[in-house]
């Protein structure tokens, strides 16, 4: 059996690729079939707020790729409720459908992927 | 035990170094790299262009003498070379631009990422300061 | 599944050391490298957040980091070489470098 990898997205959607890149690992894993899921903390969970325009700064929109999980298979998106909490963010309220989890929850989710890629 | 490595800092952080340190003591220890997989800005550690000062390591030159010497696997993501302008002789042509890598290292997708970390005992990401 | 944690960055003014802590399986295990070993230094904040882990907790740091920042290990956190690195990845079932 393929073995599961959690991607932990960290980033900002405004601090470079990195937020991008790290997507595309999630996406290609999904490409091959590949049980692939995405955890968003710290400052990761700011690519799930609302309203943000990224032509503003000249940038393409995170969010189609985000919306595009689904498509290659990636369907388990999970968020920290105390990084949304520290940002003002509503887990009722973002760009994408997201299970909050609380740390205890966390510590499970982190415990039984068999890989975790952390950017 | 079989260790994908993937390396996401350029020549100059110092978890590139550590990844090249823990590298060699991997194989000195009998154990086997499946794969070296250089994403981000770990692609220029594939690159011939940095220019090191001659008092410091040359973290690309080592990195190609390791390779050489074990014949590993190594991987730069074509995406993420293209972005930052580490070009094989191939990519070049297509985008009239100068080569920067070449042979050991293959361009290939993030495809071959997830086959590493499948093949492997052990995935060990490398990146940040 | 048993993880051990990579941590490279700086414990002060970053977040990855506070949410690796707070995210610890209670079987998991933490090597310091880079700037991630100043969290052993002295009286500070991280370090004394190390020293309240559970007793036994698996706590490395990287002889070199250690040494090029005129730092020493308190006693519940081990010393490792780079071969004592690979080691560790073998003990633990999967590794996570907070890049």
């Amino acid at each position: 059996m393929a073995k599961s990898m959690l991607l932990v997205c960290r980033q900002s959607p405004w601090s470079g690729s990195g937020a991008r890149e790290a997507l595309d690992i999630a996406l290609a894993g999904g490409a091959f079939d590949l049980p692939v899921s995405l955890l968003f903390l710290d400052d990761g969970v700011l690519q799930l707020a609302t309203a943000q325009q990224a032509a503003a700064v000249q940038q393409k929109d995170l969010s189609a790729n985000l919306r595009a999980l689904p498509m290659f298979g990636v369907d388990e998106l999970y968020v920290d409720q105390r990084s949304l909490d520290a940002r003002g963010l509503s887990a009722e309220a973002l760009d994408l459908p997201v299970t909050p989890l609380d740390d205890a929850a966390l510590r499970t989710l982190l415990d039984r992927f068999d890989l975790l890629v952390t950017l | 035990m079989k260790f994908a490595i993937a390396l996401f800092a350029p020549p100059h952080a110092p978890s590139s170094r550590r990844a090249l340190r823990f590298a060699e003591a991997a194989l000195a220890g009998g154990h086997q790299i499946v794969r070296l997989f250089f994403y981000q800005d770990g692609v220029h550690n594939a690159s011939t262009n940095p220019v090191t000062p001659q008092d410091e390591l040359d973290l690309p030159a080592a990195w190609r003498e390791l390779v050489e010497r074990h014949s590993l696997d190594a991987v730069v993501c074509i995406a993420a070379a293209l972005r930052r302008g580490v070009l094989d002789e191939g990519e070049a042509q297509r985008y009239q631009r100068s080569a920067s890598v070449a042979a050991p290292w293959e361009l290939s997708g993030l495809g071959q990422l997830h086959e590493a970390a499948q093949l492997a005992d052990r995935l060990v990401c490398f990146g940040g300061p | 599944m048993t993880t051990l944690h990579l941590l490279s960055h700086s414990p002060v003014g970053d977040d990855r050391f506070d949410s690796c802590l707070r995210l610890l399986g209670s079987r998991d295990g933490v090597l310091l490298t880079g700037d991630a070993t100043y969290a052993l230094r002295g009286d500070s904040l991280p370090a004394r957040e190390l020293a309240a882990l559970p007793k036994g907790f698996p706590l490395f740091a990287l002889d070199e980091d250690l040494h090029a920042r005129g730092l020493s290990a308190p006693a519940h956190c081990t010393v490792v070489d780079y071969p004592g690195f690979v080691e560790l990845c073998g003990r633990f079932d999967k590794v996570n470098g907070w890049l």
